[in-house]
């Protein structure tokens, strides 16, 4: 899922002058010129005990486009479904994964089967028990080509999977079964240690499959509505609201505190009012451009940390300049001052990359040489890399870089290319195209140097590594190392974990080693939230839950 | 009369269809498809999907098939909202753009117009050149910029009202938007009731009916309104329109659920249907509002007389 640049995120171009004016409207009023009478924001005082009204009002960045799991796209549905459905693993207060509907599992040695054993306490919204059969339900309907999931892909790992959903073997082949009621079998292509976080994903959430063939695509209407999770849909306005209740059957309803969680899909300009207005205590997202206004205003409100995701270029490896020149690809690389663009350009949100893969527990990242380099020691190699590429003053590198369109871009963009151009002399123009458009010049391999971001669909590196495996999809340079998919080869076929990640980490000194991306910038989670909302953390999917949360007493908004 | 209606009625119809044509071929040329994501699918969900919206047949015969649905006033699914149709989304949209530009255009009508009237008869004094300052500066300030200053004073600082959203029948959640919709409307009513309270003053039948003695306020009451009303009527057609297609700013800035924000979302999702729909309803309520204008004309002012 999730390339990072989601349109839906942004609204369109007509808006940006209105966001950028915001930003200085309240910026001139606020905290702008310094001296300046401010206005503060009324101050809140909080107090010890739980809050009468656990109503918590959630921003999301916008409205699902459907609440059906298998047909889930978008990251802010992801976010309200995992509040809704529960699946054979959930998460945590901190982001980590927790036994769900799956009291206990064993793995066979070689990490290729699974059996999990269901709670039998754990029922659906209107009473019925779950059972294995409808965790079999929901990935059957997920890889079955009729049911149109447009990222079916994410089974993959299971055996029969992407037969299945390329239309090659029956539905009923898919590697899973169930001995009985409380129990699931999974077979695995390959050891894949990562699937507890794919089993807590909606894709893998069961279904309550009367309810579905009853009412067909109408089953996610609210008046219809059955999961399994510690909420359920009670209203639904597009554009304006989700509003779920807490489920009194679920399993563990005593420990869920909300009544009910209202999330608001708003832009993320929008989400900064409402919150300083105290109409909502948790915005999903604020403006990049916001970072220090808001931290001077609002303090501790202002949370930021590490979020898996990597804003990188790519270069286009069928044609020149970059498929025969790897000096000019490592030239480009060293010529980035990265702490000028995470220090000046981000203001200190977010962290520089200087290699694929964002810090992750367990695993060695491995940064190239040069990263450790003094500027000078660093600029004076890439000019001489970009000389032994065939480039001087008067024959310079003329191509352009593109991007999607978006403001909080375009500073980025700006700034890579100044420096390109006075640390090399190269000449490279930013070009930004509408998300889509872009989108199919990439898949038609038309741009030469373009942004590559990706956000990880699990905290592991291989979710980063496939971007550039031969014959993979969304690999838009069409990258082609044989000595690199080898490496990844074998770490798919190594059950033993660590071993797995030496072979990864082989791959990414590799890929450090041939200059195929430029990393740039890592992702930063970034919220507002109010001092009275207690039980949540950050985590490295950005994926906080509601049913830890619950509010204190407090006086103010 | 009737024949001036028939007329328009069967020219309104042919209009239509080059609006519902223009849009749903502008739309199918952009690039990049409704159901395109980065990921991109199996080919056979993407043929299941492409079935399910008729997206697997030629476009002429999708474009006659969405004609035919149109002819029965079915706008077809969205695209973006799975299993939700676009009359679903105008008919919950709609409403919420009805009131809001109502009232907004209410608003301007009878502040606007009294302003407008008001400086008009203290004509370079300072009631007149107080409020149209203040006409210009509502004029040139766009609501991008009065919708946020609105939400910052009275939500964030004062808290006296909530800083966006919608609730039906609740008036606390309806007074900002209103305001940030009105203010434009306001100022530009009152500027051009002005020009026409100063011409109309100025006419010899004005002059007359002052020459009779009468008081001021029968003068301006019996005698001015009706022609001063006229240019107003042919600005409110098509602002009655665009108002209830929806004002995309105020809808993104207080968060409102409204088809103008579905017709922004639409467009960056090629969200075909949603798109066409929402073009071809703003096309309809411009042709209403326009004939209903010129009624409105010939009724006010007895000089006009309609013919198709």
């Amino acid at each position: 899922m999730k390339f990072p640049r989601c349109p839906r995120r942004f609204t369109a171009a007509a808006l940006r002058g209105a966001a950028a004016f915001v930003a200085g409207s309240l910026a001139a009023c606020g905290g702008g010129a310094p001296g300046a009478d401010v206005p503060a924001v009324p101050a809140i005082h909080v107090g010890a005990g739980l809050a009468a009204d656990q109503t918590l009002r959630r921003a999301i960045d916008s409205m699902p486009r459907t609440l059906d799991p298998s047909l889930l796209t978008d990251t802010p549905a992801q976010k309200v479904l995992d509040d809704l459905f529960e699946g054979l693993t959930a998460l945590g207060l901190d982001g980590s994964i927790v036994p769900g509907v799956a009291a206990s599992w064993e793995v066979s040695a070689d990490g290729k089967q699974w059996v999990f054993h269901l709670r039998p306490e754990a029922r659906w919204s209107n009473g019925d028990p779950v059972t294995s059969a409808d965790f079999i339900y929901a990935w059957r309907r997920e890889v079955d080509p009729k049911t149109g999931a447009e990222y079916a892909q994410a089974l993959a790992p299971i055996v029969g999977a992407m037969a299945i959903a390329t239309g090659h073997a029956p539905v009923a082949s898919l590697g899973v079964d169930a001995p009985d009621p409380l129990t699931v079998r999974i077979v695995l292509n390959s050891p894949t240690p990562y699937l507890l976080f794919l089993l807590a994903d909606s894709f893998m959430q069961p279904l309550h499959r009367a309810t579905i063939e009853r009412w067909g695509d109408d089953w996610t209407r609210p008046e219809h509505w059955v999961s399994n999770g510690p909420f359920v849909v009670k209203e639904v306005v597009i554009d304006d609201r989700i509003s779920v209740a807490k489920n009194p059957l679920y399993w563990d309803a005593t420990s869920v505190r909300p009544t009910r969680v209202d999330y608001f899909p708003l832009d993320t300009l929008t989400q900064v009012g409402r919150f300083m207005a105290g109409d909502i205590q948790f915005a999903s997202i604020f403006p990049n451009s916001q970072f220090q206004w808001l931290k001077s205003r609002l303090g501790a409100q202002v949370v930021t940390g590490p979020y898996l995701g990597i804003s990188q270029m790519a270069v286009n490896m069928q044609g020149p300049p970059f498929a025969m020149s790897r000096d000019l690809r490592l030239a480009l690389n060293l010529a980035l001052d990265r702490r000028i663009l995470a220090d000046k350009v981000r203001e200190g949100l977010q962290p520089p990359a200087f290699s694929l893969i964002p810090p992750l527990p367990g695993y060695r990242q491995q940064l190239p040489e040069w990263a450790s380099w003094s500027d000078e020691r660093r600029h004076a190699e890439a000019r001489r890399l970009y000389a032994a590429a065939g480039y001087s003053a008067a024959h310079p590198l003329r191509i352009q870089v593109d991007y999607p369109t978006n403001e909080d871009n375009r500073d980025v963009y700006d700034a890579i290319t100044a420096m390109w151009l006075t640390n090399l002399g190269a000449q490279v123009e930013p070009y930004n195209e509408e998300f889509r458009v872009l989108l199919q010049n990439l898949r038609l391999h038309k741009p030469v140097l373009f942004q590559d971001s990706w956000i990880g669909d699990y905290p592991d590196p291989f979710t980063f590594l496939q971007l550039f495996q031969t014959g993979f999809d969304q690999n838009f340079g069409a990258y082609s190392d044989p000595a690199y998919d080898a490496l990844l080869a074998a770490a798919a076929a190594e059950p033993d974990p660590a071993r797995r990640f030496r072979f990864l980490e082989q791959a990414e000194q590799r890929l450090n080693a041939e200059g195929a991306s430029i990393p740039v910038l890592y992702y930063a989670s970034r919220h507002l939230v109010k001092p009275y909302l207690k039980g949540w953390q950050l985590n490295i999917q950005d994926r906080i839950v509601s049913r830890y949360m619950y509010l204190l007493e407090h006086e103010g908004r | 009369m009737l024949k001036f209606l028939a007329g328009r009625l069967a020219l309104a119809v042919p209009t239509m269809l080059v609006i519902a044509t223009l849009a749903f071929g502008l739309l199918h040329a952009t690039p990049g498809g409704p159901f395109d994501t980065a990921k991109r699918m199996p080919p056979e969900i993407q043929r299941s999907i492409e079935a399910k919206y008729h997206l697997d047949e030629p476009v002429w015969r999708q474009y006659l098939r969405y004609l035919g649905d149109l002819a029965h006033g079915d706008f077809g699914p969205s695209f973006q909202y799975r299993n939700t149709s676009v009359n679903e989304l105008i008919r919950s949209g709609l409403p919420v753009d009805a009131v809001i530009g109502s009232l907004a255009l209410l608003a301007a009508m009878l502040v606007g117009g009294c302003v407008g009237t008001v400086a008009a008869l203290r004509r370079n004094r300072w009631l007149d050149h107080g409020p149209m300052f203040l006409a210009v500066l509502g004029i040139s300030i766009p609501v991008f910029v009065t919708g946020p200053l609105l939400i910052l004073v009275f939500a964030v600082q004062l808290h006296w009202l909530p800083s966006g959203d919608w609730r039906w029948g609740e008036i606390r959640y309806l007074l900002l938007p209103v305001t940030a919709l009105a203010l434009p409307y306001v100022a530009y009513v009152a500027r051009v009731a002005r020009g026409a309270a100063i011409e109309v003053f100025a006419s010899p039948f004005i002059l007359t009916a002052r020459a009779k003695g009468l008081p001021t306020r029968t003068v301006v009451l019996r005698h001015a309104l009706r022609p001063v009303l006229l240019p107003l009527v042919s600005f409110l057609g098509p602002a009655f329109a665009s108002v209830l297609t929806g004002s995309i700013v105020i809808e993104s800035v207080f968060g409102l659920p409204g088809i103008g924000k579905y017709f922004l979302t639409g467009a960056i999702n090629r969200d075909y249907t949603l798109v066409v729909g929402i073009t071809v309803l703003y096309g309809a309520l411009i042709i209403a509002f326009n004939l209903l204008a010129d009624l409105c004309y010939a009724w006010l002012d007895p000089r006009v007389r309609l013919q198709s």
